[in-house]
């Protein structure tokens, strides 16, 4: 499986990251007012908010060819949580849009969302 | 071609159907590969301003198409795979993959000519001849070799050392010319490691960046009908000009 790709510090984020994760529960309330609650999901969906600045023209490069192979949100990826450490496969980009800024040589940005699959 | 800043989006399609359960079954639709560019123009001369009018008059806003250099891109394509169909091989030439690299990586080549006369290797990009062109590379060799940078007819000579060393030529072709050969070639005999070959549509090369497509846009548009261009001072004027290419349409 393809690996997201590191920095050249081998950084995966840089601050200020972001790190979501949902549940999707139902609750079902019955006439007496107790209720009863279960999960309708396989688990909960994890979500983190990449922001990447001063990037030289071979990270942005390789992040493109990152966004490329993936075809945008369709492929998946491992991705290790910048929190923890921790490998989650199948993971994707959220969205079919991915933009770039270059301000300067060597001072390029991109800014993404990364979601785990379930 | 451009200033800085410049803004790229990238842009696919994925049909995405979402489950009850949160689940996603996920289908590409790998013919929608949308390139924009936002490119934001400041302190340009009269001319600057005139010329840039005269071609958004001949494009005639969104309507006609025409050949794009990616500013922030490398225009060869597969940079790191010197096997692909992108790439023509003089016919004595062997090409060795998984050399180290100078980032650590094992993305180099080993370039080894068997035969008694140069052989290279090229890529041909259907861009326009006139502008000007910086092809750069990384190279090395046990033995210090001569190693010629070729584009059209021209080749300029550099030497590759027991380091890594990045050389880059800066070459201005033929102004009718509606395609241009890069390569590179070595002496009879001679064995160089190559990394990060790359072309740009400028005089002096920038950082390596790796690419798959390359940066050779056909048929892209202008993305707005309407150009707005301020006058700041004399002879000083700022526009911002949206390009977009989309290969399914």
């Amino acid at each position: 499986m393809a690996a997201f790709p590191k920095l050249k510090t081998n950084a995966i984020a840089q601050y200020p990251v972001a790190r979501r994760a949902q549940f999707q529960n139902q609750t079902v309330r019955f006439v007496d007012g107790s209720e009863q609650r279960y999960r309708d999901s396989a688990g909960p969906r994890l979500e983190w908010d990449i922001q990447l600045s001063e990037l030289d023209e071979g990270e942005l490069a390789a992040i493109e060819e990152f966004f490329l192979a993936s075809q945008g949100a369709f492929g998946s990826f491992s991705f290790t949580d910048p929190w923890d450490g921790q490998v989650y496969d199948n993971c994707s980009v959220a969205a079919d849009d991915l933009a770039f800024l270059t301000v300067a040589e060597m001072r390029g940005s991109a800014k993404f969302t990364v979601v785990r699959n379930i | 071609m451009s200033q800085f800043p410049v803004q790229k989006n990238r842009r696919a399609r994925t049909v995405v159907n979402q489950a009850a359960d949160g689940s996603r079954i996920k289908l590409a639709d790998p013919a929608v590969k949308v390139t924009e560019w936002v490119l934001s123009y400041a302190d340009l001369s009269d001319a600057e301003a005139t010329a840039l009018l005269g071609f958004y008059a001949a494009a005639e806003g969104t309507l006609n198409g025409f050949t794009f250099l990616d500013p922030v891109g490398n225009l060869l394509a597969w940079s790191d795979q010197l096997d692909q169909a992108d790439w023509q091989k003089d016919p004595l030439l062997s090409l060795t993959p998984g050399i180290a690299d100078p980032r650590g990586g094992t993305q180099a080549w080993r370039l080894s000519n068997s035969g008694g006369a140069e052989q290279g290797i090229g890529q041909t990009l259907a861009a326009p001849g006139a502008y000007q062109y910086c092809l750069s590379a990384y190279v090395r060799a046990a033995a210090a070799t001569s190693v010629g940078l070729t584009a059209g007819s021209q080749a300029a000579q550099q030497m590759a050392t027991s380091e890594w060393t990045r050389i880059a030529w800066t070459f201005s072709g033929d102004a009718q010319a509606t395609s241009v050969r890069f390569g590179i070639e070595i002496g009879a005999g001679g064995v160089v490691e190559v990394y990060g070959l790359q072309v740009e549509a400028q005089m002096t090369a920038s950082g390596y960046k790796a690419s798959t497509l390359g940066g050779v846009y056909e048929d892209a548009h202008l993305g707005d009908d309407v150009l707005t261009i301020t006058s700041t001072d004399v002879n000083r004027h700022a526009c911002t000009v949206k390009i977009i290419h989309a290969n399914h349409l």
